[in-house]
């Protein structure tokens, strides 16, 4: 329970208030599929469930064969990335909601997708904590204020936001959040050379990678009827996403303000080194670079287009 | 944009550090670590080469269609309404235990839905809502959203009235008369409905079991409102069973008669005589199961189940 009941509550009628503001009409209660790639994705979602208890071979995974430095370097990599995954808990379920207050007879393919989510993002959060574990312990707190900071944002309470159309909020953390999230993994995987942890990334990656479709399929059944207004909002909440939360540093630690790196950006670097499940930040610079490259590519389709933003190291991306 | 509310302070920002995610309810984990091990797929783990619809008549099949339909309708609160407990159970910075195994509940009553709406579809039909449009009112809410984003709502309340009441029942009814669904896909279906339903409700007990020790007066005046509004307010409006609404509402003859002659042709669902009997021996199991948190139910009035 929170140390901090009064919060607990202000939150509460934070997101109650915002609850209040849809009136929902459940009726019709349509569940036949209306956008087959979305619902494609769910039966996907249901036919590659795992577990990572047993889907992963934890007792091939032999810690005492790396240094005890390399070993607390991969814990700290595999607790940072489990304080990561966890908004993704109340983010998801959040935007179930969100389509569910919306309406009853649109949007089921989308809705079905979501009920699996959290329960994905539960099974990643575990292997994180499973990995931090064995590496030597899970860290529960940064316990520096400017990473607790930059990983922290109320995407919760926005996907619950009626202010902000729905295809925005998918965008902002679908399109390009989830995207450079899942291109993270792929180079943690590509790097990686101890083969539980290859197998774990894997696994999450493969998730990760339906979370993304999800995201894109979901934005080509919509956008294309988006009026001009709704059209303005997807653009400035993914130009948004991109300044003020990415290049904040909300994935990447060699981001972050100067003196909230370490030693996360040094554990970062060993645990690439050792193939234990992390990507160095010229690499991670790399995926970046081609991420936003992608996503502008991808909102030019549908002749959205992406800013170019400004960064004090990267100048503008 | 996305970030301008949270500058403001229009949104309120989680204090989400220290973040434990070890176990510290380990029967509570146990649930969530056999969920793992038990997901299945209506598409595929079900029989329905057997189904048959062919082989009934028009008017049991519609009965069918009706009670697989208004199943579906009530499965997708737990889609629309009961996550809502999750993330306040993230807000709240309940113990981990919760949070994981809710995640999967979510899943699974998702999965309920597809799978009561999939039998719908193949017994012939799925309704997208009741005959007349005033029945919504009964069957379409339970408020559990409502309650779980109200601070002044106690999370026992919430877990007795939902878990410990809606949900047993439901279950309580299933296991009475799963052995009536002579159908093979109806039977599977209601079989794997009914073993995720298990743990759901042995997740609400475990947790207001763990809980009850510090229960204070007003903790356990606040189940005993909460279980009553849910029997009087939900199940005696019909939100399970129309049979059961003390009020008819709009519902009209053949929805409320569908339960039983879909249950009659083996089909699923249930009779009066199935509430009849099923009903009071539920509210005598959780009185007794409630009694030693000091809570007490009151007697209910019901105009066909008597004073229950």
């Amino acid at each position: 329970m929170s140390d901090d009941p009064e919060h607990a509550a202000r939150l509460l009628r934070a997101y109650q208030a915002q609850e209040k503001r849809f009136v929902e009409r459940r009726f019709p209660l349509e569940f036949a599929p209306e956008v087959p790639v979305l619902r494609e994705l769910y039966s996907q979602g249901k036919g590659l469930h795992w577990n990572p208890e047993t889907d992963i071979a934890w007792d091939r995974l032999d810690p005492s064969r790396y240094d005890k430095p390399t070993r607390e370097a991969a814990s700290r990599t595999w607790s940072r990335r489990a304080w990561s995954v966890y908004p993704g808990l109340t983010e998801s379920t959040a935007l179930l909601i969100r389509f569910c207050l919306e309406s009853g007879s649109l949007g089921m393919d989308a809705k079905l997708f979501l009920s699996f989510r959290p329960a994905e993002e539960a099974k990643h959060l575990e292997v994180c904590h499973m990995l931090a574990e064995r590496f030597g312990g899970y860290a529960t707190d940064p316990g520096e204020p400017g990473l607790a900071r930059g990983s922290n944002h109320a995407f919760g309470q926005a996907a619950l936001d009626g202010d902000l159309p729905v295809e925005a909020y998918v965008a902002a953390l679908g399109a390009l959040d989830d995207q450079l999230d899942l291109n993270l993994y792929l180079s943690h995987l590509q790097q990686a050379k101890d083969e539980i942890v290859r197998a774990a990334l894997r696994l999450i990656a493969c998730d990760r990678a339906r979370h993304v479709a999800f995201a894109w399929a979901f934005l080509g059944s919509r956008l294309p009827s988006l009026d001009a207004r709704g059209r303005a909002a997807v653009a400035a909440a993914v130009s948004d996403m991109l300044a003020n939360v990415i290049l904040a540093g909300y994935r990447n630690t060699w981001l972050l303000p100067e003196k909230s790196r370490e030693p996360w950006l040094s554990a970062e670097a060993e645990t690439a080194r050792a193939g234990l499940g992390a990507s160095s930040a010229a690499q991670e610079r790399s995926v970046l670079r081609a991420t936003i490259a992608q996503v502008r590519e991808r909102l030019a389709a549908w002749k959205l287009d992406l800013p170019r933003a400004q960064h004090a190291e990267l100048g503008a991306v | 944009m996305l970030i301008d509310k949270e500058r403001t302070g229009a949104y309120v920002l989680e204090s989400r550090y220290p973040l434990p995610l070890a176990s510290a309810m380990p029967d509570v984990w146990d649930l969530w670590r056999r969920a793992k091990t038990l997901e299945w797929d209506p598409q595929t783990d079900i029989p329905w080469e057997e189904l048959h619809p062919e082989r009934y008549p028009a008017e049991q099949l519609l009965a069918a269609q009706m009670y697989w339909s208004r199943r579906t309708w009530g499965e997708y609160g737990a889609i629309s309404e009961s996550p809502a407990l999750l993330l306040r159970f993230c807000l709240e910075r309940q113990l981990p235990d919760l949070q994981f195994f809710f995640t999967m509940r979510t899943m699974e009553e998702g999965r309920h839905a597809e799978a009561s709406w999939l039998m719908a579809e193949r017994l012939g039909r799925y309704f997208p809502q009741p005959q007349n449009p005033p029945t919504a009112g009964a069957v379409g809410t339970h408020g559990v959203r409502r309650m779980a984003f109200d601070p002044e709502t106690s999370l026992e309340g919430i877990f007795a009235s939902l878990v410990c009441a809606a949900e047993e029942i439901l279950i309580d009814v299933f296991k009475a008369t799963v052995h009536k669904a002579t159908n093979p896909a109806v039977r599977r279906l209601m079989e794997l409905i009914l073993r995720d339903e298990v743990r759901h409700i042995a997740f609400g007990w475990q947790c207001l079991d763990a809980w009850a020790p510090s229960f204070t007066q007003e903790t356990v005046r606040n189940i005993e409102a909460a279980v009553t509004t849910m029997i009087e307010n939900v199940e005696f409006r019909g939100y399970r069973n129309l049979w059961l609404a003390i009020e008819g509402g709009s519902a009209t003859p053949a929805e409320i008669d569908a339960d039983r002659i879909s249950c009659e042709a083996g089909l699923g669902g249930n009779t009066p005589e199935d509430e009849m009997r099923v009903f009071p021996e539920f509210l005598r199991k959780i009185r007794k199961r409630m009694a030693p948190w000091g809570v007490n139910l009151p007697m209910f009035d019901h105009p066909r189940l008597g004073k229950v």
